[in-house]
């Protein structure tokens, strides 16, 4: 039985980002599959997560981790079939977990029919379905995303002896979203999932959707129509259906994705992310708090997404070269960590394994304003691999426990898709589900204890903000407030302890009350607030007034 | 520890809100609001161009100023509640002030900003003089850099000077700083200088800045604290030599502040420049500058006259001072004419020597020793005018060469004077 | 006749012997006080110039000029004069003490005022000291900054507040002995003047560029000097 969905559900949703490859293999052949995926929600039920985000499954040639599809109705063999698929799909609405699938809509793979067709000759019928150029000079100076690998953003067809545009690798051919029978046919593939009862889309690279001479060929008022478009469709159609935006770029140039609520619900806040991780090495706010200060208002029906980590690289698109430079000295010291103006790393090597700075950064994930998104195998720490290609590193099995393949598979160790992080710090043999749910203060049973407060208020999820600016700049403090509900955050981004002074005049008489340990504090009165805090703590404050 | 008593409440209030820092920079202010804009907006624009990572801080010590000096030094922050949108920071710069006292007090100004420094546990702390207009935002990086990252203890300064300024630096101060103390140190006595956290802890500590010939003159003293100790010393090239504040046309303030606290600093001592003989170089950082030959319009015979009539007036205390010979010596010359003046560099180092040996046995009220040299002085800044007046930059080098080459020939005689009573 | 006078004689020889045998004892007693007086007082000498010395009081006294003063006045030197006075003063006493023992009427009674008197003396003298002190100190002070701000006059200004805080001291000397109390008045008088200079001083040694300009205005050159280039000595 699906959960209903209620309006604006997603606001208090803590989601779980996860690859189906990945996460626990059925049938022995060394790839994750949906039966395995079944298996697990009991997993992610306990962890306290509601939604899950599913990477693409689609069938592909997998030159891009499945984000080039080549068949949009279908499931990729290796992890099973459609029914299997359901099957999961079912199970998870069991469990009160929704499932958001990936949508690729700017482009496919050129594997895909479509593009088998629209390349064999220009009098195809679906020619017109991709974006077609006789020169490489149109649309120049648009920018080129993956820099590691690609010189341009057009690349030569041998078999129509021309150009055709690609934003991504030259494998992904763009679709063009001019041709009114390319936007026909993505609503139906949506209308597709949504018919089995996915809950929502991410839908991949939108910003790229249309072409325009003279522009950077990115967030194009056409792009935005396309989008009214298909939100209207679905509103319609299937009411309480959510569409997440990835679109990496500036608050100002995203705030647009959000229309007046009538286009997506939800867009991932992609500047705020490096600027956490800055935060806390610098041990200063204030790139925590520029960057949402310049974050525009977005309607009351739409929601932020925020992340520490994902499948990508940490992105410093949209830092400055000192940011950047700076993050790449303390981040990515190792060249080989770096890709694509990134950093391929985990959660947990990125802030050396220590367990108080991946709670405080999960802490700052749970309750500034949004969404909050864990990738699969943050929740028990799991590391990296920066010596596998592309950003494969950060996509190894999923470790359950410290025995055969870390629990992922019963297949030969040779055969997984993935070899699993076995070093002695985040080896499976060290940092497993198993051996973390027997310790009642492992990463994960904390983890399990954040998410279940988080979702304890809709304050997170659904309310207001209000910075408070302490005097010492290590401090990051706020205020989150909805209705009568008040909780007063306090975070430490130093090494050392530290002493702050907060100005609660406007919350004078209150009492405060620890959320985690539901000791009370002082009351506020008219002086300044004195909270010392150990390295790295941080505490979430009910405010009660009696 | 002595600085318990400089930290006020508010002050401690503002430096556990900044937290520990990589680099303090250090400004002592006394109604300097016509200045400080134009510094601290040059030490902002070091900061933010020469030391982007790291941690900084400026700490003003405020002499009791009317004029707004104070806020404009704090506006130089740069944190997330301003939001200066014109300037870019990775982090947040907190530039905070104290009033150390209702009147000014140089000596504890620097206590002050040491104290701030220290428990701020800097690796560094920079001194930049609020007079100084004529700063360049490089400058913090040439001061710091040695200190910051060669290890250095004491970055002194050294300035583009017009040929004939700086004439009791030249004359005096880095003529017997180097024979006394061994080190060729151009200017010991800097508005700008940058000391490790190392040094300005064991300064502060020492009790030295409770001594008299330290509070006098903060500035030397903390060069002599350098090169009488085991810290590494060297000297950076700057720029133009700013605008002298205007305590320094005060001739007896400023020998009181210099040539005292030198001369004072002799008695602790004696145990360590009585066994120096000669002097070492110092490391030299940066390219180095030329004296600039711009012309300046001196009044050579009112220097003559306040000397000759110095010397005429000046009799019985000059007698009780000086040896009989070199007073007879210094009547013969005051009564030579403009043209014939001359006051060797010989009889010159004779002069600062007596002067000196009379300090420390206080043959008379010290103060009053040091009152009696201005016009000597004065008379002998005539002389290095007229034979500077047309020669060029390394000529003008080779005579200050030689005057510093006399002062360590005749430290013996100044040895000699040292111990015999009077 | 003749016999009466013999016995007239006779009786005053007899009755001078009597006088004599009568103070002959208390003469001696006088003696030897006397001496013993020398032998202490001369000790006391040797322990106020060691006391001196220890104290150095040389040094405080060619401070205060007084040094030159007695050089001048080819008296000994200070502590030798101190140490001498003190010798003096002691032996002084005990020879009074002796002659007081003499029994002479109306003696007595000089005796004791003299007693009185001496730390009166005492104390005027060492006003009288610290006046030279502070009298050449001050001179010296004022000398020094008058030459340093170019004024002309500077060796009149010095000698004047000599004279002036040789007066006050001398004037409050006298009062402590209790001679010409009308001195008072002059000396009132003459502490006025004195505050007054004092107070230009300080008014120069304070504000010294409005002095030095006040000054240049009044007492300074009348040519009008080219203007020069202020340069700094640091």
């Amino acid at each position: 039985m699906p959960p209903k969905r209620e309006a604006g559900w997603y606001k208090n949703a803590v989601i779980y980002q996860v690859h189906v490859r990945t996460f626990f293999d059925s049938n022995g052949d060394g790839v994750g599959d949906f039966a395995g995926l079944a298996q697990r929600m009991d997993y992610l039920q306990e962890l306290g997560v509601n939604a899950i985000w599913l990477m693409p499954f689609f069938p592909s040639p997998l030159r891009d981790d499945g984000y080039d599809i080549s068949d949009y109705r279908s499931v990729h063999p290796s992890y099973g079939t459609l029914e299997d698929f359901k099957g999961f799909l079912s199970i998870a609405h069991e469990r009160g977990l929704r499932v958001i699938i990936e949508m690729v809509l700017n482009h496919t793979s050129d594997q895909h029919p479509w593009f088998q067709e629209s390349r064999s000759s220009r009098d195809n019928p679906k020619r017109e379905w991709y974006v077609w150029s006789d020169s490489d000079t149109k649309y120049r100076g648009t920018r080129i995303i993956f820099l590691d690998t690609e010189m341009s953003n057009w690349a030569w067809d041998p078999i129509s002896k021309s150009y055709y545009w690609h934003r991504f690798f030259s494998h992904q051919p763009d679709l063009n979203y001019d041709n009114p029978a390319v936007r026909e046919e993505m609503w139906d593939v949506m209308k597709f999932w949504l018919e089995l009862g996915v809950d929502g889309f991410r839908l991949d690279a939108v910003p790229y959707l249309i072409e325009r001479e003279g522009t950077n060929c990115e967030n194009l008022p056409e792009t935005h129509a396309i989008i009214r478009e298909l939100r209207q469709r679905v509103d319609e159609h299937f009411p309480g259906a959510m569409l997440l935006a990835e679109a990496n770029q500036w608050p100002s140039d995203l705030r647009p994705y959000f229309g007046n609520g009538d286009e997506f619900h939800m867009a991932f806040h992609f500047p705020l992310m490096p600027r956490i991780f800055m935060g806390l090495r610098l041990e200063d706010r204030k790139p925590i708090t520029e960057i949402l200060q310049q974050t525009p208002e977005i309607p009351a029906t739409c929601q932020w997404c925020l992340f520490l980590r994902n499948h990508d690289e940490l992105t410093l698109e949209m830092v400055t070269d000192i940011e950047r430079d700076y993050m790449y000295d303390i981040y990515a010291r190792d060249k080989a960590m770096r890709l694509n103006l990134g950093i391929r790393r985990r959660l947990a090597p990125l802030l050396d394994n220590d367990r108080r700075r991946m709670e405080l950064m999960n802490g700052m994930l749970m309750s500034l304003p949004g969404t909050p998104i864990i990738y699969y195998g943050d929740e028990i720490g799991m590391g990296d691999n920066i010596y596998l290609g592309d950003r494969n590193g950060v996509r190894t099995p999923m470790q359950w426990n410290g025995g055969w393949n870390g629990g992922f598979s019963n297949a030969d160790p040779e055969r997984l898709y993935s070899p699993l992080i076995s070093n002695p710090v985040y080896g499976y043999q060290s940092v497993n589900v198993l051996s973390q749910k027997r310790t009642p203060h492992s990463l994960l049973s904390w983890m399990q204890h954040i998410t279940a407060t988080r979702r304890s208020t809709p304050v997170f999820g659904s309310g207001s903000i209000e910075f408070l600016y302490p005097a010492n700049h290590r401090i990051l403090a706020y205020v989150r407030q909805l209705g009568s509900e008040t909780i007063l955050v306090v975070n430490n981004l130093s090494s050392a302890a530290q002493s702050v002074e907060l100005d609660l005049r406007r919350y004078k008489g209150n009492i405060l009350i620890e959320m985690f340990g539901r000791n009370i504090f002082p009351r506020i009165g008219d002086l300044p607030y004195l909270l010392t805090m150990g390295p790295y703590q941080f505490f979430w404050f009910r405010l009660r007034k009696i | 520890m002595a600085e318990e008593n400089l930290l006020t409440d508010e002050f401690l209030r503002q430096l556990i809100n900044v937290g520990e820092v990589d680099i303090v920079v250090g400004l002592s202010t006394h109604n300097h609001a016509k200045t400080v804009g134009t510094v601290i907006g040059a030490i902002q624009s070091g900061i933010l161009k020469c030391f982007p990572r790291e941690r900084v801080a400026i700490i003003n010590a405020d002499g009791g100023s009317q004029d707004g000096t104070t806020e404009l030094v704090t506006n130089a922050s740069i944190d997330d509640l301003r939001r200066n949108s014109k300037l870019y920071a990775l982090r947040t710069l907190h530039s905070i002030s104290v009033r150390y006292a209702r009147l000014p007090d140089p000596s504890k100004a620097l206590q002050t900003i040491l104290a701030g420094a220290d428990l701020l546990r800097a690796k560094t702390c920079v001194i930049i003089s609020p007079d100084s207009t004529t700063i360049e935002p490089d400058w913090l990086q040439r001061l710091a850099k040695p200190a910051y990252y060669d290890n250095f203890d004491l970055v002194c300064p050294i300035y583009q000077r017009q040929k004939f300024e700086g004439a009791l630096v030249r004359n005096l101060l880095y003529p017997m700083t180097r024979s006394i103390y061994g080190s060729r140190i151009r200017e010991p006595y800097g508005s700008e200088f940058a000391i490790s956290g190392r040094l300005g802890t064991d300064f502060l500590g020492g009790g030295i800045m409770n001594q008299d010939w330290s509070r006098m003159g903060p500035e030397i003293s903390t060069t002599i604290f350098a090169l009488t100790g085991k810290y590494r010393v060297c000297q950076s090239f700057l720029g133009a030599k700013p605008p002298s504040s205007r305590s320094s046309h005060d001739m007896v303030a400023a020998m009181r502040r210099t040539v005292g606290a030198l001369f004072a600093s002799l008695d602790g001592n004696f145990p360590f420049w009585s066994t120096i003989s000669g002097s070492q170089p110092v490391p030299t950082v940066g390219t180095s500058i030329d004296v600039t030959q711009e012309t300046a319009r001196i009044n050579r015979k009112r220097l003559l006259e306040m000397f000759s009539s110095g010397v005429a007036q000046l009799g019985p205390v000059l007698g009780a001072i000086l040896s009989p010979s070199l007073l007879a010596e210094l009547q013969r010359i005051a009564a030579l004419g403009i043209d014939e003046f001359e006051y060797p560099a010989d009889l010159w180092t004779r002069t600062v020597f007596e002067f000196a040996a009379s300090y420390h046995k206080s043959t008379i009220s010290r103060d009053h020793i040091i009152q009696a040299l201005v016009p000597l002085y004065r008379g002998r800044s005539l002389t290095f005018i007229t034979e500077n007046r047309d020669g060029p930059g390394e000529e003008i080098e080779t005579r200050e060469e030689s005057l510093c080459a006399d002062f360590e020939r005749l430290k013996p005689y100044l040895l000699e004077i040292w111990a015999d009573g009077k | 006749m003749r016999e009466i006078i013999v016995n007239e004689l006779t009786q005053a020889f007899q009755q001078m012997a009597r006088e004599i045998v009568h103070y002959l004892p208390r003469l001696i007693v006088m003696l030897v006080i006397a001496l013993i007086g020398w032998v202490i007082a001369y000790l006391l000498k040797l322990v106020a110039r060691s006391l001196l010395r220890l104290t150095k009081f040389s040094k405080l006294s060619e401070n205060a000029g007084a040094t030159q003063l007695l050089h001048q006045a080819a008296l000994p030197s200070s502590t030798e004069l101190v140490s001498r006075f003190v010798f003096w003063v002691a032996w002084i006493g005990f020879v009074l003490l002796g002659v007081s023992v003499l029994g002479i009427a109306g003696l007595q009674e000089y005796i004791s005022r003299f007693f009185l008197f001496l730390p009166r003396l005492f104390v005027a003298l060492v006003i009288l000291f610290f006046g030279l002190v502070a009298a050449s100190f001050f001179s010296r002070a004022a000398l020094l900054a008058a030459v340093n701000a170019n004024f002309r006059s500077s060796r009149m200004l010095s000698i004047a507040v000599r004279i002036i805080i040789m007066i006050f001291a001398l004037s409050m000397v006298f009062e402590v002995l209790g001679v010409a109390e009308q001195t008072m008045l002059i000396a009132f008088a003459s502490v006025f003047g004195a505050a007054m200079l004092g107070l230009a001083i300080a008014f120069g040694l304070g504000g010294q560029d409005l002095a030095r300009k006040f000054l240049e205005r009044k007492f300074g050159r009348q040519v009008k000097e080219e203007r020069e280039d202020e340069l700094s000595p640091l």
